[in-house]
């Protein structure tokens, strides 16, 4: 189980009119299976950059990812997240959340129906599944959103920000709600964010990437296991001095 | 879920702004059938009184029996098939050929780079000026006026569809891609259904274009059809006739384009 996801000695840069842009350095980092890790680092520094190259849609100019001992590529089974829930307007709840077993070609395949069903109705979104995403709430939509990559039962979930669009109050409980699905399926995530607070309040482990081109800068180990919910973990006395560490970690890049 | 009404007592003044908003929407339609009215009264007396000279600008009692006479020889409904044939064809052939040409460009980036010039350059030909080289190419006849009236639309449709395309979201298609889909598949799931809304309004544009497109290809060439009726009926200084054909122009126009906007209010219900 251990080196579940490997990063070895990553490097990318980007080619432009102007010339070649170096975004990634040289990194490397671990994520065990079931672990919540994430990565926060000053923005423009090739965060995204970093989860394009684990989804299998960029291609890394250096170095390897491997995913359970196995090259990354584009048919590796990974789920993506974004900002926004990307729930397509003209279809239902659960035509949206379908929408990968049709792109796999599963859509008449009973298990995975089922599994759907299951899942629809564990976080309670199998009464609303015929209604469309206009009609749901921020919040909803982006639980519909974690449903519709979960049903392919993806080997790594990535996750770019997802809670940033929400406002603070629902960022907060989404942000909760999000973390007890992701635990209780027991998925492997990598998180991207800027904000701080969310990334200690959900991870086991932070990355902290430099300014670009971008480097591991230190790796801290977020000990609040025992605490179960997000929201309960920002009210620990060592959530502050976590924050402050990493806070530091930052600032000393300006 | 939102069709079921509900029974609420409104308050005095909300019930006020209902009532004024009604008020608004019934003064707005008596006053649009008033001056609709008005015109066509005022037309008729004038031409009546002779103070206008009914000859030059014909008058609605005189369209009206000309319209009469037309039903009565039986060629009413005859130029009226004949125009409707070439627009109806005319409009589909454009709009399917104008979506199929801007799907291919989405798939091929290179393609679209190169065809690009040529595209924007047909775009601002005044297509009427390619009339008599239609009529030699495909013969001076119904051909020829589909033709024309293809040629209108069809780069409009072109350039609309592929920026829809186009607009699609990157996220979006990032998503798909992360599933695993294929070109293909993000084409159908996402691409295409994604710029439903703005293909309604291309059959929108279509709609007057084409009418544009087949009575220009009448005024080109033609042996029947309304266009045909204006051409002839202002060459032997017929105003009446004139004047009838471009009302019942007007009344065709009108219902195709009813037509669109009932599907238009079908697309729009789930857009966000």
């Amino acid at each position: 189980m251990e080196n579940y996801l490997q990063l070895k000695d990553i490097s990318l840069s980007y080619h432009t009119k102007e010339g070649e842009v170096l975004a990634l350095c040289g990194i490397n980092f671990n994520v065990e299976k079931n672990e919540f890790v994430s990565i926060v680092g000053p923005s423009g520094c090739g965060k995204t950059t970093i989860l394009s190259l684990i989804a299998g849609l960029l291609k890394s100019t250096k170095g390897e990812v491997l995913l359970d001992g196995e090259k990354i590529s584009k048919d590796t089974n990974i789920g993506y997240m974004f900002q926004r829930d990307n729930l397509f307007p003209w279809r239902t709840i659960y035509k949206n959340v379908c929408i990968g077993l049709e792109i796999k070609h599963k859509k008449k395949d009973q298990q995975s129906l089922q599994h759907v069903e299951d899942l629809l109705k564990k976080y309670g979104l199998y009464e609303f599944r015929n209604s469309y995403p206009s009609q749901l709430s921020g919040g909803m939509r982006q639980r519909a959103a974690l449903i519709r990559t979960l049903c392919l039962k993806p080997k790594i979930l990535l996750l770019d920000e997802p809670f940033s669009a929400l406002d603070y109050q629902t960022k907060l409980s989404v942000c909760d709600d999000v973390h007890s699905i992701i635990t209780k399926e027991k998925q492997t995530a990598i998180l991207v964010t800027h904000d701080i607070s969310e990334a200690i309040s959900v991870s086991d482990r932070v990355i902290v990437l430099s300014k670009r081109p971008a480097k591991v800068k230190s790796i801290q180990t977020i000990d609040l296991k025992n605490i179960e919910s997000p929201l309960k973990r920002r009210e620990s006395p060592k959530f502050s001095k976590y924050f402050d560490l990493i806070y530091r970690e930052l600032g000393s890049e300006k | 879920m939102k069709n079921k009404k509900k029974i609420i007592n409104y308050s005095k003044e909300h019930q006020k702004y209902l009532k004024k908003i009604k008020v608004d929407k019934f003064t707005t339609l008596i006053s649009q059938v008033l001056l609709l009215v008005a015109i066509v009264g005022l037309w008729e007396l004038l031409t009546h009184l002779k103070v206008l000279d009914a000859f030059f600008l014909s008058s609605p009692s005189r369209m009206i029996s000309e319209l009469i006479d037309l039903f009565k020889s039986g060629t009413l409904f005859y130029h009226i098939g004949i125009t409707l044939y070439e627009t109806l064809i005319g409009f589909a052939i454009a709009t399917i050929l104008g979506t199929l040409i801007a799907i291919i460009l989405w798939w091929s980036r290179k393609l679209r780079k190169i065809l690009e010039p040529y595209i924007v350059i047909l775009n601002a030909l005044p297509k009427i000026a390619l009339g008599p080289v239609i009529i030699i190419w495909v013969g001076a006849g119904t051909s020829a006026i589909i033709t024309m009236c293809i040629l209108i639309c069809v780069v409009i449709t072109t350039l609309s569809m592929l920026s829809a395309f186009l607009e699609c979201d990157e996220d979006k298609i990032a998503l798909l891609r992360s599933m695993g889909a294929n070109k293909f598949q993000i084409l159908i799931k996402l691409v295409i259904p994604n710029a439903l809304t703005e293909f309604v309004s291309v059959l929108k544009i279509n709609v007057g274009m084409s009418w544009v497109g087949t009575i220009m290809g009448e005024y080109l060439v033609s042996k029947a059809g309304l266009g045909y009726l204006i051409v002839y009926g202002g060459q032997v200084f017929q105003l009446d006739l004139v004047m009838a054909s471009t009302l019942v122009l007007c009344i065709l126009a009108c219902i195709m384009y009813l037509f669109v906007g009932i599907l238009e209010k079908k697309v729009r219900k789930h857009k966000e």
